[in-house]
């Protein structure tokens, strides 16, 4: 714990560019932007992302991809990145609360919420605006249990999670007896995922897909506006870097906690909503099939500078992730067709995140962390 | 430990017992062989046994216990490996992805070259012990959290496995293995050898870690693996050893879950067994801040979430309504877990 000097984000950068005044005397410009590369997450994802996105289009210009690696493809691939940056966002708003916070349990809650969304919708003939706000405040209510459980009850995050992952993701597949809902509605709500061109730009400018301006968007602006702007985020901030002080100053510990859980548990579901319109369908098993949808998002927001331990992460962080991640998988998939270039991703996800991992434990040992 | 800010570092569960000499003035180091939780579990299955023998005649037969010894074997075995690396404080979610990778090689060998049964046991539980190796070198040398290094390693180790099977299933799996089978050739006097097998290595585990110094160092590591380097233990060795061990058990299990399988082996086997694995562990009660646990709650763990499988399809009921079971479990073995702690920080 000897890395949280700093309560949070934004102090975090501020202290960070007085230590690099501080230090900068006397220091080489080499090793000046070796070590903001090394502590500025930010800065290194914007590295990465700038050499990917370089070497695929030099790959593309000379002919090595199956298709252009233009930017209208990249706008296309965007839609990826919509349910990976909120559950990215879910997952900074539990980690940063610290004490083993965790949430395993995301993917389970977007299955289970898509099949409510899928009845009130799809079903029971209720209004898109009406059906969207069930599905939040029942992703609330799912939240709600475990911010209950590990915020009020002391339960840790890890085990809490793994049990009602299990609950909502067996209440999921029950509910409708393993069958998707697809009735004409749910199938009409697939136009939210279609690319719009926007207004006032020209026709040249790449189409992005509807969800981004719909879902992530605002997602991200709210969260982001909590945590760097009111009072709320300082705290969540707070009590993650050392909830014991938190307490001393007057902050409701508990209920700080809880409210985090419970807005990952609103933000995944709404992504249940993205989900059910990029499929068309509200399947039962959405969010926990294959690897199911929490590991990636643990696996972004790690990537994105979220420190494990609580207390630190930045909503530019998780986004810059996503978009590494989807735009390199992007790129994998022209370079390497068909189902080897699927697998591929795995291997890219899996070495990007031990060597962001590891490169954070070398810089905090070397420079003293700021993260 | 990051994770325990408010809870105080978990201690092995003897420790009162070592406060208050009882024993006619000789301190019992030792927690009692079997805790409050084991009994617990104990209780729990026996019920669960009865009522649901009483509730459906099938189930006290061979024919329904012998597929639930041997099913839980893998969760059991690997439990066994998982319980040693959540005492250190860690957790290794890459174990559904060695179970693969170690599955898809041994099948393929034995599909091309006709491989005898010990060679594909060996076989399997040196590439598992290779992968925990990459697991153990990560941690114990990255000095990165476990949950990352192994989410990290659950997508390498799958990226290897897929690039085995080369995009289709493995067909045509000789019976080699049927030795660890629920069939015939598995039993000996109608006792499953896989299952003699676990309860084997479980036993030594348990032996290993609550006589010997060197089991008890796990402990001491998870309680505050500061004060276990002050003390002169080789933390990074053992961590190293917990996740080795982890490795080589899940490269066994690969087998028992090839023997369990068809003929045939598609590319989602061991997908989602980590999540079982750590919730028998859990049920079982060892504690997720490290410091506390035993392999023989891990065992019942297992048995129990393999009743509640096995319970849940002969009753008629839908089959995924067992997760929701093993949920409601997890819940309620860590808040007796809490409840424990509580009270015996009151005493």
């Amino acid at each position: 714990m000897s890395t949280q000097t700093t309560p949070g984000t934004e102090p975090a950068a501020d202290s960070g560019s007085t230590v690099a005044e501080v230090a900068g005397r006397g220091e080489s410009l080499p090793g000046k932007v070796l070590r903001i590369l090394l502590t500025q997450r930010i800065a290194l994802l914007v590295l990465l992302l700038a050499t990917v996105l370089i070497t695929m289009t030099q790959l593309s210009a000379n002919n090595y991809l199956s298709a252009p690696y233009s930017t209208s493809y990249l706008a296309a691939t965007l839609i990826n990145a919509v349910p990976l940056v909120m559950l990215g966002l879910a997952e900074l708003l539990v980690i940063t609360s610290g004490r083993g916070g965790i949430d395993l349990s995301v993917g389970a809650i977007v299955s289970l919420t898509g099949m409510v969304f899928g009845f009130a919708y799809g079903e029971w003939g209720w209004s898109l605006p009406a059906a969207l706000v069930l599905a939040v405040v029942f992703g609330g209510l799912c939240g709600a249990v475990n911010g209950a459980l590990i915020a009020y009850l002391g339960f840790p995050a890890l085990i809490t999670t793994l049990a009602t992952y299990y609950g909502f993701s067996s209440l999921a597949l029950v509910v409708n007896d393993q069958r998707p809902i697809n009735s004409q509605p749910i199938q009409d709500l697939y136009s939210t995922a279609s690319a719009v061109s926007l207004p006032f730009l020209p026709d040249a400018f790449p189409r992005i897909p509807l969800g981004v301006f719909t879902f992530l968007i605002p997602t991200a602006l709210v969260v982001w506006l909590v945590l760097a702007r009111t009072t709320y985020g300082r705290r969540l901030y707070a009590i993650g870097t050392n909830d014991v002080a938190a307490e001393w100053t007057g902050i409701n510990v508990a209920r700080t906690r809880f409210t985090a859980y419970v807005a990952a548990g609103a933000i995944s579901g709404l992504v249940a909503v993205v989900t059910v319109a990029q499929f068309a369908s509200a399947r039962p098993d959405s969010g926990v099939a294959g690897n199911g949808m929490a590991l990636p998002a643990i696996t972004i927001a790690v990537l994105g500078g979220v420190a494990i331990t609580g207390g630190i992460g930045r909503v530019a962080g998780v986004v810059l992730a996503t978009l590494l991640i989807v735009w390199l998988n992007a790129g994998i998939l022209l370079a390497v067709p068909g189902n080897a270039g699927s697998q591929l991703q795995l291997f890219a996800l899996g070495v990007v995140l031990i060597f962001a991992a590891l490169l954070n434990g070398f810089s905090n040992r070397r420079y003293g962390g700021t993260s | 430990m990051s994770s325990s800010i408010l809870t105080p570092a978990g201690r092995p569960d003897g420790e009162p017992a070592a406060v208050a000499p009882q024993d006619g003035g000789r301190q019992r180091l030792l927690p009692s062989p079997v805790t409050g939780q084991e009994m617990v579990l104990i209780v729990v299955i026996a019920l669960l046994w009865l009522a649901l023998s009483l509730a459906t005649p099938a189930f006290f037969t061979s024919g329904s216990i012998v597929p639930l010894l041997v099913g839980m074997t893998p969760i059991a075995l690997i439990g066994v490996g998982m319980t040693i690396v959540i005492i250190t404080g860690g957790i290794d979610v890459s174990v559904g992805s060695i179970v693969m990778v170690c599955s898809v090689i041994v099948a393929q060998t034995m599909v091309g070259s006709g491989l005898p049964l010990p060679l594909a046991v060996l076989l399997a539980v040196a590439i598992g012990g290779v992968l925990g190796l990459v697991n153990g070198v990560l941690i114990a040398y990255g000095r990165v959290h476990a949950i990352i290094i192994t989410f990290g390693t659950l997508n390498l180790f799958r990226f290897i496995g897929l690039q085995v099977f080369g995009s289709s299933t493995v067909e045509g799996i000789p019976r080699t293995l049927n030795f660890f089978g629920r069939g015939e050739a598995g039993r000996t006097l109608g006792i499953p050898h896989s299952f003699v097998i676990m309860l084997v290595i479980a036993a030594l585990a348990w032996w290993y870690l609550r006589h010997t110094a060197g089991g008890r160092h796990f402990y001491a590591i998870g309680g505050d693996s500061q004060a276990a380097r002050l003390a002169g233990i080789s933390v990074r060795t053992r961590v190293l050893m917990a996740y080795v061990v982890t490795g080589l058990l899940a490269g066994l299990a690969s087998c028992f879950v090839l023997a369990q399988g068809t003929s045939s082996l598609a590319a989602n086997v061991g997908s989602g067994l980590e999540l079982a694995v750590i919730a028998a562990v859990v049920i079982g009660g060892t504690s997720i801040i490290g410091g506390r646990g035993s392999v023989l709650g891990t065992v019942l763990g297992a048995l129990l979430v393999q009743t509640v499988a096995t319970g849940v399809t002969q009753l008629g009921w839908r089959s995924q309504l067992s997760d929701l079971f093993v949920g409601l479990f997890i819940l309620i073995a860590v808040g007796a877990d809490l409840i424990r702690q509580r009270t015996r920080r009151a005493s």
